[in-house]
């Protein structure tokens, strides 16, 4: 009886989510199509390469995805706790840059990944902590952080660790601490996607199967139930800003040493992921395994976005746009979602209170 | 009906078929285009179009070539510096475009680890070098030294008119393009000082950054500070704050102080107080790219642009109104200014602060340049940069300044 009632459940949930996804992709492209009509491109073929433009290179479309799983990941994971990590930018920074210092010294790909979440998860817990102990905002602090940390590490790779060949450059992974390419015939595959994959399982099983996990979930459903239950909510929180810093400081060592395999001086190469991060959590409902699936769409758009600049003469201002609208549309639904379930709780605590006066 | 009259019929009918056939496949073959057009690509960097400066000037060229030569011109611009090198290995393993033309110093790695896989793939790499000499690959570079000793004679001759006795340069970064300008400014500050007798104090800043316009305003202010009457621009963004360092201290001091722009024509940006601008032409680096892929003869290897080649040299009116034009039309314009307005207040200011003896000096050195009676050096490490400068700083005869020439005299 009990079961059965559940499984109705669950069909109701899973109905709504396929509809909103429907709606929301139809919705993003009707804007998108409206868009590219009245900028006088044909908007059948601009949707057409913007969504299936990114497939022709499934190797560069699913590296890509890697570290953009892992920003959102950072973000997501504390989102379950109820704390904004928008420090994932920096957390990234710092984890790239440790991961090429770990990688020249040790000469160690597994050692200059953990070095990179090491550094994350470091940065992770000094925003965790003063939001948790001393309420200090954490988006304040985090922002903050990454303007200064991307100040330092441009410093840091100026006028220390740059390449004497290309002074823009920083020097490079040494060769043996490279994660290369898995190749089966004429098919390749960088190393970090399958990583990412693993990671992203990692991930689904902290927050799903362990005391941990359903610690971080029950704080950030209700602090007060939470603590009611004898869980420590600020301590919870702090702990998933320290996982979520983990996973952006991997996402930055995936990126130069799984990829890139140096830094720029301007960051360019990691610029903006820990921010692109957080659309692809919302898309990706906060949940490991739709966070892969919405890094992957998303490294499809912004290959799409290419392929549609290089065949229609799109600006990349254009292309990005585009990329955007489908991308809020698709996390319009949660977003709402969340936010009323933010104001009901809130209104059901504040009856509660009153009651209790 | 016998099984002959059949047969004669599915024959008449299989002959009136290919006969259309044929018909329909001459039609086809002649009236379609009869040569495919080549297609090229250029690739941007992180910046991509719509600077007005360095990468829309090389959208410029490309635009040029694809009327002059009929060619079909696309353009990418990379969304990271993590893309460059897989998307460059897409597009050369592609065999779709006959040239990929790569814009920026970002670029050189992913094209050094690139081009040797792909032997059939013709690349140009415009304003930077990979150093490395193959069939398959021509860098463009400029001759800033031609382009920056002329500044100098501007410069220096502007600050004395101005009644000061010292001129700056606000640079980006310590890479190889900036020590050719270095080298070249400095040569024409102490060419105009021991041609007219003169000592001029130069200053040279590097920012560490081409992207930053505040710390490029707050570098300029310092300069100001030190009595600089003539600020030199050499750091991209960086160098607009520049700009704004000048204006505002003319209107908080009262003393009239002049930026030099560099690349495009910048004077549209604030007429006022920039009387010049160094041009290096992207433009024509690119249109030469497409040329020699086109038209032949392609070679691979290291091309140098100069004076001679107009790839350098100083935006004349012409050119500072056409920049204004487009500026205008993107909307940067300033509201109370127009092309024409541009062009007046600047061709005013040339007159008044550079004097014809000036303009005389600048000529004649620009002939000889032209003429490939003098050739500058250009230094291949670090120290014979700073070996070059330090010379050039002690210098006391023209004959001293030969230090920086590759061929040829100064006297």
């Amino acid at each position: 009886m009990r079961s059965e009632k559940l499984a109705s459940w669950r069909l109701i949930e899973y109905t709504t989510i396929a509809v909103e996804i429907t709606g929301s992709i139809a919705l993003g492209l009707v804007v998108a199509g409206s868009i590219l009509a009245l900028l006088g491109y044909d908007p059948a073929r601009g949707i057409f390469l913007l969504v299936f433009g990114g497939l022709r290179n499934p190797d560069y479309l699913l590296s890509r995805a890697a570290f953009i799983a892992m920003t959102a990941l950072a973000f997501s994971i504390p989102l379950l706790a109820g704390v904004f990590n928008i420090g994932g930018e920096g957390q990234m920074y710092l984890g790239g840059l440790a991961a090429l210092l770990a990688a020249v010294y040790s000469g160690n790909a597994a050692v200059a990944i953990l070095a990179g979440g090491l550094a994350g998860a470091a940065l992770g817990l000094i925003i965790g902590a003063l939001k948790a102990y001393r309420d200090v905002n954490e988006v304040v602090s985090a922002i903050m952080l990454n303007l200064t940390l991307f100040y330092v590490i441009v410093y840091a790779i100026t006028a220390e660790l740059y390449d004497p060949v290309a002074p823009h450059e920083s020097i490079k992974v040494p060769k043996g601490a490279r994660l290369g390419v898995i190749r089966f015939g004429g098919l390749k595959l960088h190393i970090i996607f399958p990583l990412m994959l693993a990671l992203v399982a990692v991930a689904y099983y902290l927050l799903y199967h362990t005391k941990l996990g359903y610690e971080i979930r029950a704080s950030g459903f209700s602090p007060k139930a939470a603590r009611y239950a004898g869980i420590d909510p600020k301590k919870t929180s702090v702990y998933s800003m320290v996982i979520g810093g983990f996973f952006a400081g991997v996402g930055g060592a995936l990126n130069v040493v799984g990829f890139t395999y140096y830094i720029d001086n301007l960051l360019t190469c990691m610029y903006g992921m820990g921010f692109t991060g957080i659309g692809v959590a919302l898309m990706g409902r906060n949940n490991p395994i739709g966070v892969a699936l919405a890094s992957i769409f998303f490294s499809m758009l912004v290959l799409g976005g290419s392929r549609m600049q290089m065949l229609m003469r799109v600006p990349k201002e254009v292309a990005d746009t585009l990329s955007g609208v489908i991308i809020v549309a698709l996390s319009l639904p949660y977003a709402y979602r969340m936010l009323i379930s933010y104001i009901r709780i809130r209104r059901m605590v504040g009856v509660g209170a009153e009651q209790h006066s | 009906m016998s099984a002959g009259k059949t047969g004669t019929k599915i024959a008449a009918i299989i002959i009136i078929i290919i006969i259309i056939a044929a018909a329909a496949g001459w039609w086809y073959t002649t009236t379609r285009p009869p040569a495919k057009k080549a297609k090229i690509a250029v690739l941007f960097d992180v910046g991509g179009r719509g600077d007005l400066s360095f990468n829309d000037m090389a959208w410029l060229g490309a635009e040029k070539a694809m009327e002059d030569f009929k060619v079909d011109v696309t353009y990418l611009t990379p969304p990271s510096l993590a893309d460059m090198k897989p998307l460059l290995e897409e597009y050369a393993s592609s065999g779709e475009y006959s040239l990929l033309v790569l814009i920026g110093f970002l670029w050189t790695t992913p094209l050094n680890e690139t081009a040797d896989k792909y032997p059939d793939q013709k690349f140009a790499l415009i304003d930077a070098t990979t150093g490395v000499v193959r069939p398959n690959e021509v860098d463009i570079l400029f001759r800033e030294q031609e382009c920056a000793c002329l500044m100098g004679i501007a410069a220096a001759g502007m600050a004395h008119t101005l009644g000061g006795d010292t001129v700056a340069a606000c640079a980006g970064m310590d890479i190889p393009p900036l020590w050719k300008f270095h080298i070249g400014y400095l040569f024409g500050v102490k060419y105009y000082d021991l041609k007219m007798g003169t000592t001029t104090n130069f200053l040279w800043t590097y920012t560490g950054t081409f992207t930053d316009p505040s710390i490029g305003k707050e570098y300029t202010r310092g300069l100001l500070e030190q009595g600089a009457k003539v600020v030199y621009g050499l750091a991209g963004l960086t160098h607009l704050g520049s700009f704004e360092a000048v204006k505002e201290w003319h209107k908080t001091t009262g003393e009239l102080v002049f930026a030099m722009g560099q690349d495009a024509s910048q004077e549209w940006i604030d007429p006022e107080h920039i009387p010049i601008s160094g041009a290096k032409r992207v433009d024509v680096a690119v249109y030469t790219a497409i040329k020699m892929v086109v038209k032949g003869p392609w070679e691979g290897g290291i091309i140098t642009l100069g004076l001679k080649e107009e790839g350098v040299g100083i935006w004349d009116i012409d050119g500072v109104k056409w920049f204004a034009e487009q500026a205008s039309s993107a909307g940067r314009l300033a509201p109370e200014l127009t092309p024409d307005k541009v062009a007046d207040t600047v061709s005013q200011l040339r007159e008044t602060y550079i004097t014809p003896e000036v303009w005389d000096l600048i000529h004649d050195l620009e002939d000889d340049i032209k003429a490939g009676r003098i050739v500058f050096k250009t230094p291949m490490t670090h120290d014979e940069y700073e070996s070059i400068i330090s010379a050039l700083m002690a210098a006391q005869s023209l004959e001293d300044l030969n230090v920086a020439l590759e061929k040829g005299s100064v006297s």
